[in-house]
């Protein structure tokens, strides 16, 4: 850090609401040139939201913005970018039917008038080496993995001249091995005497990386400390607000149900290819027991929504066999799939568990809406399904004044637990959970954990699709590790070191079993 | 105190139908305002269309023989709607329907009651032949049916003409343009009312019952929300997609068999009156109720009772139009900022 | 002329009408708002060429007319779509609604008024003397001329290779990345809404100055609805919109030539062609092979407004 030079970026009692969400309030923050500024919270505690202030993205009902001193006020990302600060958004902001070197060219000044294709991929090489990023420039966005996609992302950022770099949970899409690479670039950007900022919730990669760490929770600055002054449990109680309820362990409870012997859930030599004919899922071959948590780690985009498409029916393989309890269902609907007992905790909820202009009592149907005492004789009940929604809704422990409303209105916490109910209420043999903990807060990560080992204990298999290996390690009786479509390992737990892991989801073959 | 303006992702019920009912009632002053600078006065207009709308049980009558088809035609674009598919054709379905019905009636003999059932029956089979093509087209190769339905419009407009001018031309000779009289007629329930507008409030009725309590209307009301959501929870959305647009092309149909056998008794060319794109308005002012269908219709009813009214003052009957489209326009306008509310900012606690 | 001249001739003269309708709504499309309004403009277009010119005006005054009142119901309907963001397949119905029902009670009393003034053709001296096909391709108006070759290349130079082109397909495929990236989302849809609604006016003007030269109610006759039709088909590209209201034109030119040459088929079933081609159309690519449609997709943030501050 350099002594003496005035902050390079200072908000002050910056404050912003949402209908229903007081998503910051009163939240000063600097940052100083020559650091890497981590800002670390749970999901919801504002962090995206004040660094959207900062993009110029959001407008801020209150508070100051100061670069390098001078008060601005950004009316647009424009603003935002002409004053240096540029972001890597966790959703990247690519277009994805351009090229990168389209995308790099895109909004930017220094694009010539008329342009060739030749010319602007001649431009990027240059530009990728000048930074040291490693892009295709005459690939089109759809067809890069998210690490690639994020090299882009960073690289439109750079070339911009951003003198602060705004990192949006960065390492959720990299194996530990680009992790490390990206870091390395973090650094180096730093060390010209720019500045980083770093969104994460992940509270080791934080204390590893960054130089001083500021501490949100529900919309409110809590404190900024200096990395080294910190430990993991001082963040934790910062972040929680409270001692941090027990880690879950993979110790069964005395009267939990055994594992089966044979195979509630089995995949043979599974190959799905989709309808550009690239091939998603490579021969995989799995076997479920009833009674164990399966984790799938790995990278997002690797296969995984293919894979818990085809495990819930959805999707068909191109070739292969998926059987259950022993019988194909290769060629069967997603219906005889959860009539049989397989409930699907789906990655997006949004666009595949739920349809949010419909009531919450008819999403909370979805699945048992056949059954009685909804459903007699092709007639449907609407008082009976409220009746039922409204016990599925003091199960999941969700308030809900109106079931008659959209369920779009509900938080995305009180989705995914209503969601969760549901699917568990039919699942008598496998879940298949995909990243029920994503975008949740502590406390309903905890809860969404339990009911994940509720299930194993009552005998039922769980597939836990990951991208926290922290949560795997933790939970799964076995972690198998998707790579490009194929499994490149299935590990021991209590075993397996990080680095092993690491290697898989980067590709490295390694143990099956 | 300082005031901003936040969006809602879904905006309270009593602002949305404020806001809706706010924007009919703009959009005909505006319509007011309009024929007032173009030198007629629209307060004598207004009242020349009250008294004569429901001055005598003849205006009545003519009134109700125009809500049934709107009904229908409404109900067909409605329904479209519950998928999530938008009938633009229902124009040509009752085309179709009323041709078909034509044929059957015309060249069929029989006594009445034998030939008004088979003549539904071919309207119901035009109509959803007529939209046979655009629903394939949209549930196996995912062309929007909005374009698709539109354009055979035109065809069947032509095809009806072409039929009443051409083959199936009154031999008898008296009129251009229009078949004999179809000796088949639908029974009168009141004066010049045929049994049309009950049964069409019937099939609406039902409509609403098989949607909101029955499995199957719960599976289209899911396909409709969100198709992805409804794969997932197994539900055979093709399938469900073609049936319930099929279905919408048969009540369209049947629209025009009521038109040909109850109303006009001819086939001619024009018989559609742009009932078919009207519906669209009924559908939209209906959101989602059953009941708003038949408001809805009684509403457009009116409008096209007052344009038939104001034309014989001067007003050309295209103004109709132009006020539907003026309507619809302030609906959507409407829909949208009934989403937005009027938020302080306020001091927050200190921490 | 004989008979494959005069075809194409009518052919080039009939499918101008979509064809500066579709370049219009390919803008418009392409920045991500769908404007079904595109009939009703043209009948507008249509009616204000006719006004202007039996007034006693030039021809070139009537076109300019139209696509001035376009324009300024453009920036209406682009007010209300893109800034206001109300939902753009309603407002395009109703734009259709009000335009074609306002232009046929504005047009009541020209019914039928022959124009006094048209479009003269424009023979192009060496290239007009090729055999067969140099007087019906080069002895055409000059809007003619404007609307095949000058608007298409431009259009398709600015779309594919400039810098502006590249921005405005990011803000109808990604208006939040183009947001990011400094573009100005909302100024940029509002122009070519505008200048898209403009073209549509202007092809009404063409319809009643170059092709049916007098107003008649119907005459538009869902020509609007078949260059929406044909952007889709084209893939979103200005040369193909235009190659495709080439075929439509061809279709409708052998209608008339089966009316001129008595055959045993009606008119009113000739006059189906033109639609039905463009059912055919439509249906034909999207059941072409994955790359193919890939290449010919719509801007993914077609139809849907642009909202910043949503969460």
């Amino acid at each position: 850090m350099t002594a003496g030079a005035p902050p390079l970026v200072q908000l002050t009692g910056i404050t912003k609401a949402f209908p229903g969400i007081i998503a910051a309030a009163n939240v000063d923050l600097d940052v100083e040139p020559g650091e890497i500024h981590a800002l670390l919270g749970e999901n919801g505690a504002g962090k995206s939201t004040l660094m959207n202030i900062l993009t110029g993205i959001y407008r801020p009902d209150a508070g100051d913005i100061r670069i390098d001193d001078c008060r601005r006020q950004f009316a647009s990302p424009a603003d935002a970018m002409a004053a240096g600060i540029g972001m890597v958004h966790q959703h990247f902001k690519l277009v994805r039917s351009f090229t990168v070197a389209e995308n790099i060219h895109l909004g930017w000044e220094r694009t010539p008038g008329l342009i060739r294709a030749r010319d602007l991929a001649l431009r990027t090489r240059e530009l990728a080496d000048r930074f040291g990023l490693a892009v295709r420039p005459d690939a089109r966005i759809d067809e890069l993995s998210t690490g690639e996609q994020q090299r882009v992302e960073i690289l439109r950022v750079l070339v911009r001249r951003a003198r602060v770099l705004i990192m949006d949970e960065p390492t959720a899409v990299l194996t530990p091995g680009e992790a490390q690479e990206l870091f390395n670039t973090l650094r180096s950007f730093v060390a010209q005497g720019n500045a980083v900022i770093l969104i994460s919730h992940k509270l080791d990669e934080v204390l590893k990386i960054a130089d001083r760490i500021s501490v949100l929770r529900g919309g409110r600055k809590i404190a900024t400390e200096r990395a080294r002054d910190c430990s993991a449990s001082m963040l934790a109680r910062m972040m929680v607000g409270h001692e941090l309820p027990l880690g879950l362990t993979r110790l069964r409870r005395a009267a939990a149900a055994p594992m089966t012997a044979a195979p509630v859930l089995e995949l043979r030599d599974v190959v799905v290819s989709d309808a550009l004919g690239l091939t998603r899922l490579e021969r995989i071959s799995l076997q479920l027991h009833g009674g164990e948590i399966l984790g799938i780690a790995g990278v997002a985009g690797n296969g995984q929504k293919e894979l818990s498409q085809v495990m819930t029916g959805t999707r068909h393989v191109s070739s292969g066999e998926i059987l259950l309890g022993g019988s194909d269902f290769s060629r069967r609907s997603a219906r005889e799939f959860a009539d049989f007992g397989v409930g699907h905790i789906p990655e997006d909820r949004l666009h595949s568990g739920l349809a949010p202009a419909l009531s919450v009592a008819d999403n909370a149907l979805l699945r048992e809406y056949r059954r009685a005492p909804v459903s007699r004789r092709g007639w449907y009940r609407p008082r009976r399904a409220l009746a039922l929604a409204r016990v599925m809704a003091s199960a999941a422990a969700v308030r809900v004044e109106d079931f008659a409303m959209p369920i779009g209105n509900l938080s995305g916490g009180n989705q995914q637990r209503l969601v969760a109910r549901r699917e568990m209420r039919i699942a008598s043999r496998v879940l298949v959970a995909a990243y029920p903990a994503r975008g949740l807060d502590v406390g309903a990560i905890d809860t969404m954990l339990r009911y994940l080992v509720e299930l194993r204990d009552a005998g039922i298999g769980v597939i836990l699709f990951s991208e926290e290996l922290e949560e795997l390690l933790n939970l799964a009786d076995r972690i198998a590790v998707l790579c490009r479509g194929a499994i490149t390992g299935v590990f021991d737990p209590r075993t397996a070191s990080l680095e092993e892991i690491g290697m898989a989801m980067a590709g490295q073959r390694g143990p099956r079993g | 105190m300082a005031y901003r303006i936040q969006r809602l992702p879904t905006p309270p019920r009593a602002i949305a139908l404020t806001a809706r009912a706010l924007a009919v009632g703009l959009a005909l002053i505006t319509a007011g305002v309009a024929l007032a600078w173009k030198g007629a006065s629209p307060w004598s207009l207004a009242h020349e269309v009250i008294t004569d709308t429901f001055g005598s049980a003849f205006a009545l009558e003519d009134l109700a023989l125009l809500v049934s088809p709107l009904i229908l035609t409404g109900l067909s674009v409605w329904v479209g709607l519950r998928v999530g598919a938008w009938n633009i054709g229902a124009e040509g379905q009752f085309n179709s329907g009323a041709l078909a019905a034509a044929g059957v009636g015309l060249f069929v003999p029989g006594p009445t009651a034998v030939v008004l059932p088979l003549m539904l029956i071919a309207a119901i089979g035009g109509g959803v032949l007529w939209m046979a093509g655009p629903a394939l087209a949209r549930a196996y190769v995912g062309v929007s049916e909005l374009i698709t339905t539109l354009l055979l419009n035109f065809v069947a407009a032509l095809l009806v003409y072409w039929l009443a001018t051409g083959p199936w031309l009154d031999p008898g000779g008296r009129a251009i343009g229009t078949t004999a009289r179809i000796p088949a007629e639908m029974p009168a329930v009141w004066g010049g009312v045929h049994w049309g507008l009950p049964l069409a409030v019937l099939l609406t009725l039902g409509a609403g019952t098989l949607l909101n309590y029955t499995r199957w209307g719960y599976e289209i009301r899911v396909c409709g929300a969100n198709s992805d959501a409804a794969r997932y929870a197994g539900m055979p959305v093709r399938r469900h997609l073609m049936t319930v647009m099929l279905l919408s092309g048969g009540l369209a149909g049947i629209a025009g068999m009521f038109e040909v056998a109850g109303t006009v008794h001819h086939l001619q060319g024009g018989i559609s009156n742009n009932f078919g794109y009207l519906g669209i308005m009924v559908a939209v002012l209906a959101r989602r109720s059953t009941l708003g269908v038949l408001a809805g219709a009684v509403f457009m009813a009116l409008l096209l009772n007052s344009g038939t009214i104001l034309s014989t003052r001067g007003v050309d009957v295209s103004i109709v139009l132009a006020v539907t489209g003026l309507v619809l326009l302030y609906t959507a306008i409407g829909d949208e900022v009934a989403h937005y509310r009027l938020v302080p900012t306020r001091e927050l606690p200190c921490p | 002329m004989n008979v494959a001249t005069g075809l194409l001739h009518t052919a080039l003269l009939a499918g101008g009408v979509p064809a500066l309708a579709a370049l219009g709504e390919v803008m418009s499309e392409r920045v991500g708002v769908i404007n079904l309004g595109v009939e009703g403009l043209m009948a507008l277009g249509a009616i204000t060429a006719v006004v202007t010119v039996v007034d006693g005006a030039n021809p070139y005054v009537g076109f300019l007319a139209a696509f001035a009142l376009g324009l300024v119901v453009g920036m209406g309907f682009a007010l209300i779509t893109v800034q206001i963001r109300a939902n753009q397949v309603l407002c395009g119905l109703a734009l259709t609604l009000m335009g074609t029902g306002l232009a046929a009670a504005i047009g009541k009393p020209y019914a039928g008024t022959p124009l006094p003034a048209v479009f003269p053709p424009v023979v192009i001296p060496y290239l007009s003397r090729i055999p067969m096909l140099g007087e019906a391709v080069f002895s055409q108006n000059i809007l003619v001329y404007v609307i095949y070759l000058v608007l298409p290349l431009g259009l398709h130079l600015l779309l594919f290779h400039t810098r502006h082109g590249l921005n405005l397909r990011a803000v109808g495929d990604n208006p939040a990345a183009a947001d990011a990236a400094g573009i100005a989302v909302q100024r940029i849809r509002f122009c070519y809404v505008a200048v898209g609604a403009g073209f549509a006016a202007a092809a009404g003007a063409y319809l009643t100055l170059c092709f049916v030269p007098s107003w008649s109610d119907g005459v538009v006759a869902g020509r609007g609805w078949i260059a929406v039709a044909l952007v889709i088909f084209a893939g979103f590209r200005p040369i193909n919109a235009v190659l495709g209201a080439l075929l439509f034109g061809a279709t409708t030119a052998l209608g008339f030539l089966g009316q001129a040459r008595n055959w045993p088929i009606a008119p009113a079933l000739l006059s189906m062609l033109p639609y039905l081609a463009t059912l055919a159309l439509l249906i034909v690519p999207a059941a072409a092979s994955p790359r193919v449609r890939r290449l010919l997709a719509a801007p993914a943030a077609l139809g849907l407004p642009y909202y910043r501050d949503e969460r």
